[in-house]
């Protein structure tokens, strides 16, 4: 799954010559996304969701939460998403 | 699509009649469903799941609306120190956080639509700082602020949030309060009118027009303060 997140990133990125890996942040300092970006890249992720048969929560209280937040990085982002379709299949 | 909650009574009602009869496709919400000339979903605001879920139907059948408009809201009139947890609870739980949950569920199918207006609903009470009207006027002035927030982070998609901040208007909220109250608050406003729910209807009209596009953020005070 962090393929396909790194997907979306890499073309919702305004500088596009920054390096996407699993660790990048999506909310913090380092964050590459703004917060419109990083909502576009939600709405992607429901869109992808659909495709694959589950409805992909991004405002749950867990993506809420700071410390444990889904949108630390790339990979934890895509964990929550695989997470969810899991729990739908 | 517009999207009117509060929608089986009082500015609600009116607005969302209003629209329909203009030839919009409405939607409402209510906690109540009652014969109306609009489709209306039985949702209570300060229920988020509840929320969420109409906003996912919605989704799911590729409707979307442009115009969301939050006018379900609850009044008390207390004195502040006089105020029951209960009613506290229950005025911010629907004025604030439904109008959160609301805005929360359907902006970003208003994105989907390629960008469209929020219109909330504040009170003159706020700007006025009437007495008896404390914790109505303290959710209201949350979603002031919270419309403010809300219109600079949803920019960026094409969306406006503005707020319509009434006078005393004629219906169910103004139950119980006295003409002679009335009066003294209608004469705090720049223009010393008891305006009425068409006139509300008037200014949403205006927010939702196009030619209205540039802004975003505001608080319309009916009557002026």
């Amino acid at each position: 799954m962090s393929v396909l997140v790194v997907h979306h990133v890499r073309e919702l990125m305004k500088d596009k010559n920054v390096l996407i890996t699993e660790e990048t942040s999506l909310i913090g300092d380092s964050r590459v996304l703004d917060s419109l970006g990083l909502v576009e890249l939600c709405l992607r992720l429901e869109d992808e969701a659909t495709e694959l048969g589950f409805e992909f929560d991004w405002a749950s209280e867990s993506a809420m939460s700071r410390n444990s937040s889904m949108f630390r990085t790339v990979s934890s982002l895509a964990a929550e998403f695989e997470s969810q379709q899991q729990a739908k299949s | 699509m517009i999207l009117v909650t509060g929608a089986s009574r009082g500015i609600g009602l009116g607005i969302a009649s209003r629209f329909t009869s203009l030839g919009f496709d409405v939607v409402g919400l209510a906690r109540t469903s009652v014969a109306a000339p609009f489709p209306t979903f039985e949702v209570d605001v300060t229920d988020d799941e509840q929320v969420r879920q109409v906003a996912l139907d919605l989704r799911r059948a590729k409707t979307f609306p442009t115009v969301v408009i939050n006018a379900a809201g609850i009044a008390s009139m207390n004195l502040a120190l006089m105020t029951p947890a209960s009613k506290a609870r229950a005025v911010v739980g629907t004025n604030l956080l439904g109008t959160m949950f609301v805005c929360q569920a359907f902006a970003p199918l208003i994105a989907r639509a390629g960008g469209g207006s929020i219109i909330n609903f504040s009170t003159i009470a706020v700007a006025l700082g009437l007495s008896g009207e404390s914790v109505y006027a303290a959710s209201k002035a949350g979603v002031e602020t919270y419309t403010r927030v809300l219109a600079r982070e949803l920019a960026g998609m094409n969306i406006r949030a503005n707020c319509i901040a009434p006078g005393p208007i004629d219906t169910e909220l103004l139950r119980g309060v006295s003409d002679s109250q009335i009066d003294a608050i209608v004469k705090q406003q720049i223009l010393p009118t008891r305006f009425t729910v068409e006139d509300i209807c008037d200014v949403a009209e205006a927010l939702v027009d196009k030619r209205l596009s540039s802004i975003s953020g505001e608080v319309f005070h009916i009557g002026g303060v």
